[in-house]
């Protein structure tokens, strides 16, 4: 579980090539998954690498320029209007920055709630969003949202441990 | 490169250190959530660009439209009611030129009507003057009255001292006018020369004082001496108290002075009541004197004989 803690909040360090590569596969992923399996439209590879990266790097500026750019990149492989996702991970990436600075989220449980919380958060804010700005955006779907909810904690916990393998203590 | 005995903690405020020295304390203190907000800004212009709406019309351009419209519409409502103000201004301008204008033309226009209603009057005052005159057995000669006078020193207490007793004409000596003759109008007896000047007379009227009138009362024949009274009446003497006389009854010349022909109409009597031996009656003159314009002075008067051979009429039918 997450805690508010006045304790020194370790920092880590990842090797530079494995976000490349991250990101790399989890844009080709994310392109190719849904061809062949039918629930992996639901997973969202971009938002689980920013979440990671912010999380790790404690860094709000760091967390926002990578949402920014995983998001225009899944803007720019989809059909959809170039920005609505680079804002959506813009805004997760600085939150989940902002959160790793106050909290102690390395814990298993406490990164799954984070995820939870973030992918549901993203969900509402990409949503949020549409209805601001599409004159006729897509209605919501609670059943979908909980499918990528559940998905998205679950892929997000496997990545995350494949992940946590390249790091070190900063 | 990794060097795991290293723990790092965490940077307090990360990146503080980089900012430059004239960036504002606040965004100072929060550059990474401003940076957030300068990415979505970003973004959300981007996005602007490309979505649309009602018929293709950009996002951005719908969100200008929107922004600036009140203040558009505003501008344009003010610069409206500026021309407004600005043409009712100028229309009220030259609404106060032109009524000042037609004032002027009015007054101009009002200044003739009665100078050509004055002129109308006289054309028909001299239309009648002409009429009685051609009409008439004795020599005339028509006169403008010029001048008129009061005599404020023969006032009786009470009486209006404001009277007019005498007037002056346009004729004199170098028209054939002399004293004592009589000066007329189509409505009755005005009075009598009483001094010539060379190109003006003085004219004693009938209401004067010391006015003198042979006079008879048309109905009852009854003569008499017709003299200046009070407040412009006459007053008709030496009428004995069992005469009968009428209110109402017209009073002419008699003829019988020599100066007046006989058979003008002089007034009418308006009361009579008896005396010690004569009635007193009071005459109301034919003419208003006051407002005397034109006047004809009968130059030279035919003989009482004379005037009933022409059959002047002297007794009203």
């Amino acid at each position: 579980m997450p805690t508010s803690t006045h304790r020194p909040i370790p920092v880590f360090q990842i090797h530079p090539a494995v976000l490349p590569v991250a990101v790399l596969l989890g844009m080709l992923l994310q392109a190719l998954l849904p061809l062949k399996l039918p629930l992996a439209h639901l997973m969202d590879f971009p938002l689980l690498i920013t979440i990671y990266f912010a999380l790790i790097r404690r860094d709000k500026i760091y967390g926002i320029a990578l949402g920014t750019v995983l998001g225009l990149i899944q803007d720019a492989l989809s059909h959809g209007f170039i920005g609505i996702d680079g804002i959506t991970k813009a805004i997760v990436g600085y939150l989940v920055a902002s959160a790793s600075t106050r909290f102690e989220l390395e814990s298993l449980p406490a990164r799954t709630l984070l995820t939870g919380v973030f992918v549901v958060f993203h969900t509402l804010c990409l949503t949020a969003l549409q209805h601001a700005l599409l004159e006729a955006p897509p209605p919501i779907q609670p059943i979908a949202v909980a499918s990528g909810l559940l998905v998205n904690v679950a892929l997000g916990l496997i990545l995350y441990q494949i992940l946590d393998r390249f790091r070190r203590p900063a | 490169m990794f060097d795991p005995n290293v723990v790092d903690f965490i940077r307090p405020v990360p990146g503080l250190e980089r900012e430059g020295p004239n960036m504002p304390a606040i965004i100072r203190r929060h550059r990474s959530f401003f940076t957030l907000l300068a990415v979505v800004a970003a973004q959300v212009l981007v996005l602007s660009l490309q979505i649309t709406r009602n018929n293709h019309v950009p996002l951005i351009r719908y969100w200008a439209v929107a922004i600036f419209d009140p203040f558009e519409r505003a501008l344009g409502g003010l610069m409206e009611a500026s021309s407004h103000s600005y043409q009712t201004y100028r229309h009220l301008w030259h609404a106060e030129q032109e009524n000042q204008e037609l004032r002027v033309q009015l007054v101009t226009a009002q200044a003739q009507i009665q100078r050509l209603g004055e002129q109308a009057g006289e054309s028909q005052r001299l239309r009648t003057l002409l009429n009685f005159k051609t009409q008439q057995a004795f020599q005339t000669t028509a006169a403008e009255v010029i001048a008129s006078s009061e005599d404020a020193l023969h006032a009786a207490p009470g009486e209006n001292s404001n009277a007019i007793t005498a007037i002056f004409i346009d004729k004199g000596s170098d028209s054939g006018l002399s004293n004592d003759l009589a000066v007329i109008t189509p409505e009755g007896v005005v009075g009598k020369i009483l001094a010539v000047f060379p190109h003006s007379s003085q004219v004693l009227l009938i209401t004067d004082s010391s006015s003198g009138v042979g006079v008879t009362l048309a109905q009852s024949r009854v003569q008499g001496i017709l003299k200046g009274g009070t407040n412009g009446s006459c007053d008709l003497k030496y009428v004995m108290n069992e005469e009968t006389v009428g209110r109402g009854e017209a009073v002419v010349t008699s003829g019988l002075d020599q100066i007046y022909p006989k058979g003008l109409p002089v007034g009418t009597v308006i009361s009579a009541t008896d005396g010690m031996i004569y009635k007193n009656i009071t005459i109301k003159p034919a003419v208003d004197l006051n407002r005397l314009e034109m006047v004809l002075v009968v130059l030279k008067p035919p003989p009482v004989a004379e005037q009933q051979a022409l059959n002047i009429p002297s007794r009203p039918q």
